[in-house]
């Protein structure tokens, strides 16, 4: 593997920073090489981690593919699109997306919203870390079991201070250093290189399984700046699977006429008609016809359902019309037209669907970029940036700005903002306070973040309390405090008394976050279960190395089997099979064990092998020469 | 290089955050002028296009970014020097806040010490303020009101703009004019933000 770069002078493993896309349904690791960023592949397939956590009878977490395949037979256990409530309260959660969960979302009394499975709870950061050291566990061992524990992980460009924050403490559980949250549209052009633009405006267009996004991105000379986001939280691939979900149900009821309302409720029905519609849609982005079909011998159920490219399109019309009227709002937002826009780039599964590309490419007047694998895009661009902080570019500077105004409760809860959005970060603004009392020794602070008028039509990030104020007149006091928000857009306060330099302490408690105690308490918890962590790795590790030795076994068994003895050939035959079955199990003495007997059954194939080599190379050549 | 105010003999432009000869950040307290942080001598005429070239030129120099891998003080430095670009670039990019640090520190009055506005306009405030009480939302009286304050705005913007064009000596009582000038300035924008609304 040619990941683990040494540096020559110390003889240290350079250290590996890789790029994550969490995902609100697919997470995707990706890494710099030989001058270019790359998706982390196992076993030729990207290590792409499903963002699915399923809780088993005995509490323990599996997170990932085996995760999202328990999901029709256990959908009460396992818990999807978990960034939907990152850095949230129940307030803020569509009611829609509420009643649909079949598992019981609370709060905590902060508001932070938490998800309860077999009587525990958990917080969403902690649900994301999971999901993170999967995918940590997955590109490290892409990389041979390198050590992976630095990132950069990228989040929607609209997220608020509370979301990046939680994002970062997620990264924090899963024991991973966040070196940078990129937003995920500048990430997209990172990874098409728009940045050697000498100025243009970008529109990246993202439809996802779940979600759809629009930025209108302007670059100069290599700084990117967000102008503008849209978009629709519930519209993506997920609702145009629906779509052809219905076609299928109407066979089905046409079939089996009275009776169908049964089948039609039943799991295996909707995987059924799930996977028919994904294939069907699949093969639709490249024939003018698929067929739906459904069988299902236990119903009696066996449909087939012709759909041609054109009554496709005019399903999802309305869907594709809903997206281009969201990249309008986008436009008007930035004070833009759509011909304005130089370069448009296309980001998620669903922009590979004809209809998507031909509407977006007719609504900008430009042929979209579709070069990279549009699940990629968004890893790839993290890559990159993971690149620059390793200080491999200074040609890359992603200049942000913050999506939302900054600022403060005033007494008669109007919100008065200190940082108005759009600033470029990282930036710090100090305002003077003063108390208005006599010997008033602490002052009360609301942080809100949003652009109304009134304190409670803004989000609250947090309260603090200023303490340690010398006793003086009312008035007299110069409390200076400086409100800092770095380049991830995440803020931190500090104050001081300016008349006698005492620096007042603040006690930050976050509205939607975690408090430094919480992330504590939940980094000692999760040492707790490091060996099981440990183990998970490990067993993935080994299911990467059988995958590999299976591939070279079996390759050069062909070549050389007349030549094996039987007994060795049964042996290395059975040891195979063994490790087929051991790479779908979980269990870490299972697949140690069949990795163990594989790599033993296949040393007399290897001798025989050698002896070939050996044999070639010396043929014709006296014993002097060899 | 071309010969350019400001810059080093290297070609680069020269700003208190890095020392231009090791390329290191260097702290600066925090009344530095922010002319001064953009290796500009203070000036009412600002070129906005140089400007948003220093602007990425000494980014490329502070920003957290090219110090993720060093020490926590030095990436807290780069994180308080960047902000202090990003404010200082603010400061001088906007000609209503550039017109306010010039007079203040050429030691004119700040906006407390004088809060009125020039005798000539505050006629026409009257009539403005009755047409933005009885107008209703979306009418063509406020619509061609939006006209007459953005005219407004671009000559009080232009008179501010020769006020300070060469700047006046420290303590000129001119400063006293340019800072009436600025308060009627905040008067027609919050007035035309009422108007659009």
């Amino acid at each position: 593997m040619g990941y683990i770069e040494l540096d020559v002078l110390d003889n240290q493993p350079k250290r590996i920073v890789i790029g994550i896309d969490l995902g609100t349904t697919n997470s995707l690791p990706a890494i710099w090489t030989d001058g270019r960023p790359e998706v982390l592949e196992l076993e030729g397939e990207p290590a792409l981690v499903p963002s699915v956590v399923h809780v088993k009878d005995d509490g323990t977490a599996i997170v990932g593919r085996s995760a999202r395949a328990r999901s029709l037979d256990d959908p009460a256990h396992t818990i999807h699109s978990v960034k939907r409530f990152m850095g949230r309260s129940l307030s803020d959660v569509d009611a829609a997306d509420l009643a649909r969960l079949p598992y019981t979302v609370s709060e905590t009394e902060r508001g932070l919203v938490q998800i309860e499975v077999r009587g525990k709870t958990f917080t969403p950061q902690e649900l994301s870390a999971l999901v993170l050291r999967e995918v940590v566990a997955q590109a490290s061992a892409a990389m041979g079991g390198a050590d992976v524990f630095s990132a950069v992980i990228t989040v929607p460009a609209y997220f608020d201070d509370a979301q990046r924050q939680a994002t970062r403490d997620a990264a924090r559980l899963a024991g991973l250093e966040v070196l940078r949250i990129v937003n995920e549209p500048t990430a997209a052009s990172l990874a098409y290189g728009l940045e050697q633009r000498k100025e243009g405006t970008v529109a990246v267009y993202d439809l996802g399984g779940g979600t759809f996004d629009v930025s209108i991105l302007s670059i100069e000379e290599g700084v990117f700046q967000v102008l503008s986001t849209n978009g629709d939280t519930h519209l993506g691939g997920d609702d145009v699977d629906a779509l052809l979900m219905d076609l299928v149900a109407e066979e089905v009821r046409t079939a089996l006429e009275g009776g169908a309302d049964a089948v039609l409720a039943g799991p295996a029905y909707r995987q059924g008609a799930r996977l028919a519609a994904e294939k069907a849609k699949i093969a639709l982005s490249k024939d003018p016809e698929a067929d739906l079909h459904l069988s299902l011998p236990e119903h009696g159920v066996h449909v087939r359902r012709r759909v041609t490219r054109e009554e496709f399109d005019a399903l999802i019309l309305p869907l594709v019309e809903r997206t281009l009227r969201s990249c309008a709002a986008a436009l008007g937002d930035a004070n833009l037209s759509a011909s304005d826009v130089d370069e448009v780039v296309l980001v998620g599964g669903s922009t590979r669907i004809p209809l998507v590309r031909a509407r977006v490419a007719e609504y900008f007047g430009r042929t979209p970029h579709t070069e990279l694998d549009p699940d990629q895009v968004v890893a790839l661009g993290a890559a990159a940036q993971a690149e620059v902080l390793m200080g491999g570019s200074r040609d890359i500077l992603l200049m942000d700005v913050t999506p939302l105004s900054l600022g403060l409760e005033t007494v008669g809860g109007a919100a008065e903002m200190l940082i108005q959005r759009n600033s470029r970060i990282p930036c710090s603004v100090t305002e003077g306070f003063t108390t208005y009392a006599d010997n008033q020794t602490g002052i009360d602070f609301h942080v809100l973040q949003g652009e109304r008028e009134l304190a409670t039509h803004n989000r609250s990030l947090g309260r603090f309390k200023l303490t340690g104020i010398p006793p003086m007149p009312a008035g007299m006091a110069r409390v200076g405090v400086k409100f800092h928000l770095d380049a991830d857009g995440i803020l931190t306060v500090t104050a001081k008394e300016e008349s006698t330099g005492t620096t007042a302490s603040i006690e930050v408690r976050p509205s939607h976050g975690l408090t430094e105690g919480e992330v504590e308490a939940m980094l000692e918890e999760s040492f707790a279960n490091a060996r099981a962590d440990f183990e998970a790795r490990r067993v993935v590790e080994l299911i990467a190395e059988i995958g590999t030795m299976l591939r070279h076994s079996e390759a050069n068994l062909e070549v050389a089997k007349e030549r094996l003895d039987a007994e060795s050939f049964e042996d290395l035959t059975e040891a195979i099979a063994a490790a087929k079955e051991a790479q779908s199990s979980t269990d870490l003495e299972e697949v140690q064990a069949a990795r163990d007997v594989l790599d033993r059954a296949t040393m007399p194939l290897a001798t025989v092998l050698m002896d070939d080599v050996v044999k070639n190379a010396v043929a014709g050549k006296r014993l002097g020469e060899v | 290089m071309e010969d350019r105010p400001g810059a080093s003999p290297a070609g680069r432009f020269l700003t208190p955050l890095v020392d231009d000869a090791s390329g290191a950040l260097r702290p600066v307290p925090e009344d530095v002028s922010p002319f001064a942080i953009l290796g500009l001598a203070p000036s009412m005429e600002v070129d906005a296009k140089d400007l948003g070239k220093r602007l990425r030129a000494i980014t490329r120099r502070v920003h957290p970014d090219f110090y993720a891998t060093a020490g926590e003080e030095e990436r807290a430095l780069a994180e308080r020097n960047n902000a202090a670009l990003n404010e200082a670039y603010e400061t001088i990019a906007d000609p209503a806040r550039r017109a306010d640090h010039l007079v203040r520190s050429l030691g004119g009055p700040t906006e407390k010490d004088l809060g009125d506005m020039p005798q000539a306009f505050l006629m026409e405030v009257m009539e403005w303020n009755e047409v933005l009480e009885e107008a209703v939302p979306g009418s063509p009286d406020l619509a061609s009101l939006a006209t007459e304050l953005e005219q407004q705005r671009e000559q009080t913007l232009a008179r501010i703009q020769a006020a300070l064009t060469p700047l006046p000596p420290a303590g000129d009582s001119a400063l006293a004019e340019v800072r009436r000038a600025l308060n009627a300035l905040r008067y027609l924008e919050r007035a035309l933000s009422r108007a659009r609304a």
